[in-house]
Parts: C-alpha cells; structure tokens; sequence
C-alpha cells in the first residue's frame, strides 16, 4: 500500500511531527510511505525519519536554495483554500493553495493522510478520486475556534476517515459534527519503546517533562514538592523543558526555599535516558490533547502521578493500576499523590512494572496496525488484495527488536559507505 | 532533499548516522553516533556503529587544551556493534576531551552524541578510598559533538546542599580522599590577585562539613572556597560539586540572591554559584539602584 502523509513542516521540531516519524517509520516496514512537507526551512530534518520514508518538500523557504520560493508574487497572496481561521493561516498563501492542490491532484498513493485541521481541509476538498482521504486531528475539536469549526463541519464529511488522539475527542466530533460516512476513530500516538533500560525504581527522583508553559502548571507541581520535602526530604523533583514560565518558576522554588530539591533541568533531547534516573514521573497540566510525556515515562517503567484533565491521561493512566489520578489544579491532591507512592515501596514498583506492560499498547507496532486495519476497512472488498500486510510479525518483537536494533543502528565509522 | 536510500539500518529505528545530500547531488555521511553509559564506579563504555572493514578501529579522546590523546580499542560486542571502554583505572586528566573515532590508516572523525544513559552517576557515592576522586561526564558541545568532562581531585572536597538565610550562606558537603585533623580550617579567598582570604566557621563531623559565611563579611568580587583538612600545612582542597550525572552545573544548580548593606554604604548582591569547572564560589556584585 502507498501512504502518503501532508505535513505543515516536517523539517522543524514539535510533537506532531515527532508522532508523524514514529506512524511514518513503522508503516514503511510494510507499505511504501512518504512525508509530504508543505514548508521546507532547512536543509535536514530536525528528526530523522527512517530511510524508507521518502520526504519531500512543496515550498522552499531556503534562501540558498536553488528553488528558492520566498520571491514568488503569490506567496505575498492571501490563502482562499485554506482555512482562514487556522492558527497557521498567516504562513499560508496562494502559492500554498496552487502547489498542494497540484499534488493532492496527483497524488499516486492508496491513502492520503493529513496531519492539521488546514491541510484536512485541502485534502477533503482536492484529493482527486481514488485515494483514501484520513484527517488526523492532533488538537481537539474544543480548542478550534468557532469559525474553523464551521468550516471543517462543511468539508470533513468528505473525508474516509476522521482520528483523534482520544476517544473524548472522538466522541466530541461525533456528537457535534454530522460526518455521516465518516469514519471516526481514537488513534492515540505512538510512542516507541525507549532505547535505554527501564529505571528501576530505587532513586528517589520525581521527574517531569514538558514545554514550561502556562498550560503544564508547574507551579503547582513545585507547590505540592513543598509539602513533599516537609515529609520526605530525601525526595528530589527534576522538571525538563524550556519556556517563558522559567523565570517564574524559579522565582518560586527560590521564595519556597526549594532549591535543594527543585531543579529546572532544561530541554533534554533524547529524554528516555531522563525518565530512567527517576522512579516516579508527575504531570500536572490543566489540558493535554493527547498526553505523550505520561506514555514516555510509562515506557520507561515509570508510574506516573497525573491530574485527571481533559482529554489524554485518564485514557492511558488505569488510576490506582498502573499510575495515579489527581484533581486538576489541586495542590494537596497531587502531593497526596505523589507521597502515596514516595512512601510506599512495594506498591510504586507493582505500578511501575504494570505502567510498562501496560503501555506496549502505544507501541508504533501497534498503533500502525490500528491504522492498517482501518484502511483495509475503508477500502473497497477486491482493492484490499495486494494492497495490506505483505507480512506482519513485528508485533511481539517489537520491544526488545527495537531497541537491541537501536543501539547498533550507528551507520559506518567515516568509512564513506554511501548508500 | 532527503534521499531514500538504504544505509543498512535494521528495521524501525532512527538511523544514528544519517546520509546527507549536498545540492549538486553527492552524498556524504554525517557524523557517526556514540551512545555512552556510565557505571556504578564511574567509567565509561561507548558504542559505536561498526564499520564493517577489518580494519582496526579506535575511540580516542583528545584534550581540548593539551593535545593529549587516550586511544581505546573498539572491539566487536554484538551484530554490528563495536565498543571502547573508559574504566577508572584510566587516568583522564582533569579538562574537556573531544571524542573522535580513527579507522586505522584513516583521518580520525569527530564523534555525535547518541543516547547517554548515565543514570550511574545521579547520585554517586564513591569511597574516595585511594585518596582521589575520578568523574567523567559525557556531554553534547553547543555544536553538536561529544566531549567527555573530567574531574581528578585528589583529595576533594563535595559541595551538598546549601543554605542560604539570614544573610549567611550555609554549606553542608563532605571529604573524599583524605581526613579532617584537629587543625583543619576553610577558607574563602577573594580571586582577584593579592585578595585578602577570609576564615569561614567549619564545623566537621566524620567526613561530612559544615561551612558557614556571613554575607557582610564579603566585599564586591568572586570569592572562592577552600578546605584545608590538614591545617595550614596540609591540601588545599577547593569545593566542588561533581558527584552527579550534570556535567554543567552553573545554569541548573543556582540559588538565591541575598541583599547585603555594604561596608561603604550602598548595597551588594551576593549568590553562591558555580563556576564552568563546578567549583563553588560567591559572587558579591555591587547593586545598580
């Protein structure tokens, strides 16, 4: 099977593109798999995808490159195809509506996958006939303003298939959009096992990761420490990730006199080595769309302390099972939480260990089968010969497969082995 | 544009080393990958891509300043896999080394950071009984390459939590390598050349130490931190921190900054903070109003 991916900019950096590599990297031991970016800013991609997946690019935003874009007239040109109420609307132009009409048009694939609101729209609207058409939603129908909601709600029926990162997403769309004929589907994203040992449970570190962002509330994470260290001093919290919240959060765990047990870490790339140092993980954001730092650090044999926010993490956490779930924005609960399992030994390695059964679930093996099954659905009975599985036996060698395979997949030593 | 082409990966993983096309359409490799683990005693193993030539292959680590070079053998360990290893028993002196690899008869080829996984060293607690302590921690430069920090301190001296209230900054640390005598004593010297040395209060139980230095007693500049263990007569041992998995300690370890009424009138700042070598030092800056 051919699948093609429509991305905003698969060359930058950003959890969607991450999750975009790790479906594109697994569907490409299967099938014939390419990544279609609409921006190209850079000569390489910040993520390297696999070898099999072809990238290519639409408009090139590379001073120095010979298909220089940037002093196209139509670039200067407003977007009518594109939604006008996307986030992204400002970057797009009539150029991007002329050149991604032009591939949709032509595109030689059995499924057409879109990766944003903006390009659904282009997809549902200018794929030409043959292909499947899918939509993927990585943010959620609560967040899109009520003009772009509109204007999916008038193109999204045209689509194959519609997923979500949760099935409260999913049941949203279909509660509140008429996709009569739309397939839509919970896909949540998948996360590959970490190339490193899972930790062991014996530091006593809590870890967090995520942007330092408003949105993550770690000052409530820092707040609910305070009550940690007053019982447990020996426990310390590191949280990874830049942001504007920085300099705040600083100011906090200075004015609390945590700066014995608080450490902002900074960016970390790649983080699974990170998780492994602690053995309890924390997330205390007031949303998460999907949830991918919980499912990391689940990975990584951590169990994690998280508030019951809308929509990702009581779809990955089983509370009490596998992991904690706390009420949102409330100090005392997330300490509670997290003393819980500081206190008791036994019971956070019982989690941990079911944290990391528990999540193979999210494996791209997984996940990619997930999607596999849904196009076979989607396609008419006789297209499917030919078309699906030419086999399928990474499922249960997936774990170990992939990271004995990571840890030698090192190329040649300056030996110029070009390929 | 990215080309498709078959490096010999195994299936479903990234590529540590990645094919790049040049615009006249060349192809060239970019820098091979080392992933580092650390063990409980402080050394080190690489693991690198095996080449696939039966030439003889080494990791060598050069330092940055000196030139010296430490050449370890990579030898096979599994399906495409060659390892070197760095244990104590290899003298690294103290500084920053560049790692490369050198195919026998070939250039040697700056070596990328891969996966470091150095959770080992998060909470080290070496018995200092050889009279030294030996850290190496494995980092990515600011241009992407992998260097190895060491630290050899002989004795030393380990920075732990710090307190800071009052107008006093307290100091809890503990000594490797050597002990306390009834003579010991601290220091905290001002860096400027012929800068007076002030005597903190130390109070020593086994090995751990406490340090205590009022803030008023500091004038404007950079003060640095001494132990003598052994009196006047013995080491001087500068306080550090090292004993963990950051090998920049600076920008994560940082601390408030008190408000001191200086000597001649006016208003200083002082904070601890450590410095590019994690040494540990106060800085007294004079407080634009």
């Amino acid at each position: 099977m051919h699948i093609s991916f429509l991305m905003h900019n698969a060359y930058a950096i950003g959890g969607t593109i991450r999750t975009t590599y790790n479906l594109a990297d697994q569907l490409a031991e299967q099938h014939d798999v390419e990544v279609v970016s609409v921006f190209r800013h850079r000569d390489e991609p910040v993520f390297t995808p696999d070898p099999r997946v072809r990238l290519r690019h639409l408009v090139d935003l590379r001073k120095d490159a010979p298909g220089y874009d940037g002093d196209h007239p139509d670039i200067k040109r407003p977007a009518t195809s594109f939604p006008s109420h996307e986030g992204r609307y400002e970057q797009y132009s009539a150029l991007t509506d002329r050149r991604i009409a032009e591939h949709l048009a032509a595109v030689e694939a059995d499924v057409v996958v879109g990766t944003r609101p903006g390009l659904n729209v282009h997809l549902a609207t200018q794929t030409r006939r043959g292909p499947l058409r899918v939509g993927q939603e990585h943010l959620t129908l609560g967040t899109h303003s009520a003009g772009l909601t509109r204007r999916l709600r008038a193109v999204y029926p045209r689509l194959d298939a519609l997923t979500t990162t949760t099935e409260a997403d999913a049941r949203a769309y279909r509660d509140r959009m008429r996709l009569p004929g739309v397939r839509v589907e919970a896909m949540p994203n998948p996360v590959p096992a970490p190339r490193v040992a899972p930790a062991d449970g014996t530091g006593k570190w809590v870890v967090a990761a995520g942007r330092l962002a408003p949105v993550k509330r770690y000052d409530l994470l820092v707040k609910a420490f305070d009550t940690v260290r007053a019982e447990r001093p020996d426990w310390r919290l590191r949280i990874y990730g830049g942001g504007k919240q920085k300099d705040k959060l600083r100011r906090l765990i200075d004015r609390r006199g945590l700066y014995n047990h608080v450490f902002l870490m900074g960016p970390a790339h790649p983080i699974e080595p990170e998780w492994a140092k602690g053995s309890l993980a924390a997330v205390t954001s007031t949303f998460e769309s999907f949830g991918m730092t919980i499912v990391e650090a689940m990975r990584c044999g951590l169990p994690v302390v998280s508030t019951d926010c809308p929509h990702g993490p009581g779809e990955i956490i089983d509370d009490g099972v596998d992991g904690r779930l706390v009420g949102v924005g409330d100090v005392d609960a997330i300490a509670a939480g997290l003393l819980e399992l500081i206190h008791d030994d036994g019971r956070r390695q019982e989690m941990a260990a079911r944290a990391l059964s528990a999540s193979a679930r999210f494996d791209p093996a997984r996940i990619a089968e997930r999607y596999e099954d849904m196009f076979a659905a989607l396609t008419p009975r006789g297209a499917v010969a030919g078309l699906l599985r030419r086999a399928r036996g990474s499922l249960f060698g997936g774990v170990h497969a992939a990271r004995d395979a990571g840890r030698s997949a090192l190329g040649s030593l300056g030996k110029g082995r070009t390929a | 544009m990215t080309t498709a082409a078959d490096t010999g990966t195994p299936p479903g993983t990234t590529p540590a080393t990645t094919t790049k096309t040049t615009e006249d359409g060349t192809a060239r490799m970019a820098a091979p990958r080392a992933d580092c683990t650390a063990d409980s005693a402080g050394g080190l193993t690489f693991d690198v891509c095996d080449h696939g030539a039966p030439e003889a292959a080494h990791l060598v680590l050069v330092h940055r300043t000196g030139g010296d070079e430490v050449r370890l053998p990579l030898t096979p360990v599994s399906h495409q896999r060659l390892r070197a290893s760095l244990p104590m028993s290899v003298t690294l002196p103290e500084g920053r080394w560049d790692a490369y690899v050198q195919v026998a008869g070939e250039e040697p080829v700056r070596l990328a950071p891969g996966l470091n996984d150095l959770r080992s060293l998060v909470d080290r607690a070496p018995s200092g009984a050889r009279g030294y302590v030996a850290v190496r921690i494995p980092y990515a430069t600011k241009h992407g390459n992998l260097t190895v920090r060491s630290w050899l301190r002989e004795p030393h001296a380990e920075a732990g939590d710090l307190l800071v209230a009052d107008g006093e900054l307290t100091v809890h640390g503990r000594l490797y390598g050597t002990g306390f005598t009834a003579e010991a004593d601290a220091e905290i010297r001002r860096r400027a050349a012929g800068g007076p040395a002030l005597r903190p209060e130390l109070t020593v139980s086994g090995d751990d130490f406490t340090l205590r230095i009022g803030y008023d007693e500091l004038g404007a500049g950079e003060w640095d931190l001494w132990l003598r263990p052994g009196g006047p007569e013995g080491p001087e041992v500068r306080l550090a921190r090292l004993l963990d998995d950051v090998a920049d300690k600076k920008p994560i370890f940082t601390y408030p900054v008190t408000r001191v009424p200086g000597a001649a009138g006016g208003e200083l700042a002082a904070q601890p903070c450590y410095t590019l070598d994690n040494d540990l030092s106060v800085s007294v800056s004079l407080r634009a109003v």
